[in-house]
C-alpha cells in the first residue's frame, strides 16, 4: 500500500477515537454508576467515580427485606437476585440450545436436502419477522394457559427461540446451501451414513456459522424484556431482565444499576469472546466460497 | 425426502405452536367487536375496524409518526454502520480493540441497557447528573411537545445498538470481499464518493438488504420495551403503543388487533422487495 499522508491518518485515527467513544460511553457511564456510593451518586461528578465501591452489588445479593421502616417493606424490599440469576442462566442457555439445534435441523434440510418449495419455505420462516409483537402476548397468553405454563420459566424455552429462529436458519442454510456438495459426497462414498458425514464433516466446518448463530441467538434474546415481564409475575420465576423491572427504580437507582451491570458483563463476555467467529461466521454465510 | 421434512419439523413447529394461533387470533378478532368488558360473545362486524381506522385522524398520525420513525433510525443506523465498518475495513494497530468497542453495543443485552438508558435520560430522583437531564427534558417536552424526549432516547437508543450490529455486520461483507478487488476500482475510479457507490454498495448488498430489513422490525420492539417499561409515559402515538393501549386500557380488542396488523402488509411488502437482493443464489454448483 502506498504510504498515506499523515493527515488522513490522522483523520482516521480521529474518527476512530470518535465512534470508539460513541459506542462505549454509555456502557462506561453505567458501570461508573453502579461503583458509586449514594453519597458520590448524588454529590459526586458523574462522570467518574473516585472512591469505588461494591457495596451496591453486595447489597443486590444480601439485602433483607426490613419492615421496619414506616412507610413498610415496600422502601426496602430484598431481591432474589441469585434465583433471578439462575433463572436466567438457565433460560438463556436453553433457549440457544434449542435455537441452534433447531435451526441446524432445518437449515441442513433447506440447505442440503432440498426438499421442493425449499426456497418458500425459508422465506416464509424468516417472514415470521412481520408479525406484530405488540399485543401478541394476549393471545399468546391463551395459549399459555391452556397449556398450564403461566408463571413457568420454561415457557420461555419455546418462546424465545422464535425471535432468533428465523436469521440462524436463513444464514446456516445459505452456508449449506453454499457449501460444494463432493465435501459430502467423497465421504458418502467411503461408506460414511449421511448422518456421519454430516457430524464428522460438515459440522466441524460449519463452526464459525454457528458460532454467529450462537451469538445472534444470545444477542436477541438478552434483549428481551417485554416477554419476560409479561410471563413471569412470581417473583422467584423471573429472569433479570424481568426482576430488574419490578424494582423501585427511584428508590434502589443504584441497586438496579448493579444488576444491570451483573446481568451484561457476562453476556458482553460471552460475546467478546466469539466477536471474531461471529464475524468471520455472518462472512462465510452469507458469501458464497468464502 | 421425508428426512428433509423430519429435520424441519421441531423449527416449523416452535415457529407456528408459538405465532400461529395468537396471529390468527388476531386476524379473527380485527373483524370482530371483541372487548372483554361486555359479556357477549364476540360478533363479527366485517372489516368495520379497519375502516374505522383509516378514517381516523389519530390512526394517520400514529402511522406517520411510526414510519418516520422507522425510516429515520434506519437512515441513521445504515450511515452510521456504513461508516463503522469502512474505518475498520483496513487493517490498522489497535483495530480489534476499536472492533470490540463498536460490537459492544449491540452485545450489551438490550433488556437492562434499555432500562439503564432510560432512566439515566430522565432520572427518576436527585443524582449528580439529574438536574443537568431534567433541564434538557424540559426544553425539549416545551419545545415538541410533551413525551418529544423520551422518544428522543429511545430513538438514540435504538441507532447506538442498531448502528453497531449493521456495522458489525457490514464489516462482514467487506472482509468477503478480496482486497484486489478495491485496488482495482483505486485505480480505475479517483473519486472515493463515487467508488463507494459503485463498487462497495453493489457488493454488500445483500448485507445492506439484510440489515435494513432486521433494523426495521427492531426499531418496533424498542419502542414497545421503553414503553412498557414506563408505564406508557412515552406519550408519542405509534401503532404499536397505540394498539397496546387500545387493547389493554381500553379493551377493545377489535380495533386494537386491526391497528397492529395494519403495518404486516407494509413489512411484507418491504421484505418481498429485499429478498432477491439476500436469497442465496439459485443454482446447486457442481
Amino acid at each position: 500500500m502506498n504510504p498515506r499522508p499523515w493527515w488522513r491518518r490522522l483523520g482516521h485515527g480521529g474518527l476512530l477515537l470518535v465512534a470508539a467513544v460513541y459506542c462505549v460511553f454509555p456502557i462506561y457511564f453505567v458501570l461508573v454508576q453502579s461503583l458509586k456510593s449514594a453519597h458520590e451518586d448524588v454529590f459526586g461528578n458523574p462522570f467518574i467515580v473516585t472512591s469505588p465501591t461494591l457495596e451496591n452489588f453486595e447489597e443486590l445479593f444480601e439485602r433483607k427485606g426490613q419492615p421496619r421502616n414506616f412507610v413498610g417493606r415496600a422502601l426496602r424490599r430484598d431481591y432474589p437476585f441469585f434465583v433471578w440469576l439462575e433463572n436466567t442462566l438457565v433460560i438463556f442457555g436453553g433457549s440457544v440450545a434449542i435455537t441452534l439445534a433447531a435451526g441446524l435441523a432445518a437449515a441442513y434440510a433447506l440447505g442440503r436436502l432440498r426438499p421442493p418449495g425449499f426456497r418458500w419455505w425459508r422465506r416464509a420462516i424468516f417472514a415470521t419477522y412481520v408479525v406484530p409483537h405488540t399485543i401478541l402476548f394476549v393471545p399468546l397468553y391463551q395459549v399459555v394457559i391452556r397449556l398450564g405454563l403461566d408463571d413457568n420459566p420454561l415457557l420461555l424455552l419455546l418462546v424465545y427461540p422464535t425471535m432468533a429462529l428465523p436469521f440462524c436458519v436463513w444464514i446456516l442454510s445459505a452456508y449449506f446451501q453454499n457449501l460444494p456438495r463432493e465435501i459430502e459426497e467423497s465421504a458418502l462414498v467411503e461408506g460414511a451414513s449421511r448422518a456421519a458425514a454430516f457430524y464428522r464433516i460438515v459440522l466441524p466446518m460449519s463452526r464459525p456459522v454457528l458460532i454467529a448463530a450462537g451469538i445472534f441467538s444470545l444477542g436477541t434474546i438478552a434483549s428481551d424484556f417485554m416477554l419476560a415481564s409479561v410471563f413471569l409475575l412470581s417473583e422467584h420465576n423471573q429472569t433479570i431482565p424481568a426482576g430488574l423491572a419490578t424494582m423501585e427504580v427511584a428508590l434502589d437507582e443504584l441497586l438496579a444499576v448493579a444488576g444491570i451491570n451483573l446481568m451484561a458483563i457476562p453476556v458482553v463476555l460471552v460475546c467478546a469472546l466469539f466477536a471474531r467467529g461471529y464475524v468471520r461466521g455472518l462472512t462465510a454465510a452469507m458469501v458464497e466460497g468464502a | 425426502m421425508v428426512t428433509a421434512y423430519l429435520l424441519l419439523a421441531p423449527a416449523t413447529l416452535l415457529l407456528v405452536g408459538v405465532l400461529a394461533y395468537p396471529l390468527g387470533w388476531e386476524a379473527w378478532i380485527s373483524l370482530t367487536d371483541f372487548s372483554p368488558l361486555n359479556d357477549r360473545g364476540p360478533a363479527f362486524v366485517g372489516t368495520e375496524n379497519y375502516r374505522r381506522l383509516l378514517g381516523d385522524a389519530e390512526f394517520w398520525r400514529a402511522a406517520v409518526v411510526t414510519v418516520g420513525f422507522a425510516t429515520a433510525t434506519t437512515l441513521a443506523k445504515l450511515v452510521l454502520g456504513v461508516a463503522f465498518a469502512l474505518l475498520l475495513a483496513r487493517p490498522f494497530r489497535g483495530r480489534a480493540l476499536v472492533f470490540l468497542a463498536i460490537f459492544l453495543p449491540w452485545a450489551y443485552p438490550a433488556s437492562v441497557s434499555v432500562i439503564g438508558w432510560y432512566w439515566t435520560l430522565s432520572p427518576p430522583i436527585p443524582t449528580a447528573y439529574s438536574a443537568f437531564m431534567g433541564h434538557l427534558k424540559v426544553t425539549v417536552d416545551h419545545a415538541v411537545g410533551t413525551g418529544a424526549w423520551s422518544f428522543v432516547a429511545v430513538t438514540l437508543f435504538n441507532v447506538w445498538r442498531g448502528s453497531s450490529f449493521i456495522g458489525v455486520f457490514l464489516l462482514a461483507g467487506i472482509n468477503a470481499v478480496p482486497p484486489e478487488l478495491f485496488e482495482c476500482a483505486l485505480l480505475d475510479c479517483r473519486s472515493a464518493w463515487r467508488r463507494f457507490w459503485l463498487v462497495t454498495v453493489p457488493l454488500l448488498r445483500p448485507f445492506l438488504a439484510l440489515a435494513v430489513f432486521l433494523s426495521l422490525t427492531t426499531a418496533f420492539a424498542d419502542l414497545a420495551n421503553v414503553w412498557l417499561l414506563t408505564a406508557g409515559r412515552v406519550v408519542f402515538p405509534v401503532i404499536g403503543t397505540q394498539a397496546y393501549w387500545l387493547a389493554i386500557k381500553a379493551g377493545e380488542f377489535g380495533p386494537a388487533s386491526a391497528l397492529s396488523l395494519m403495518l404486516v402488509p407494509f413489512l411484507l411488502a418491504v421484505l418481498a422487495l429485499l429478498f432477491r437482493a439476500f436469497d442465496p443464489p439459485d443454482e446447486a454448483r457442481a
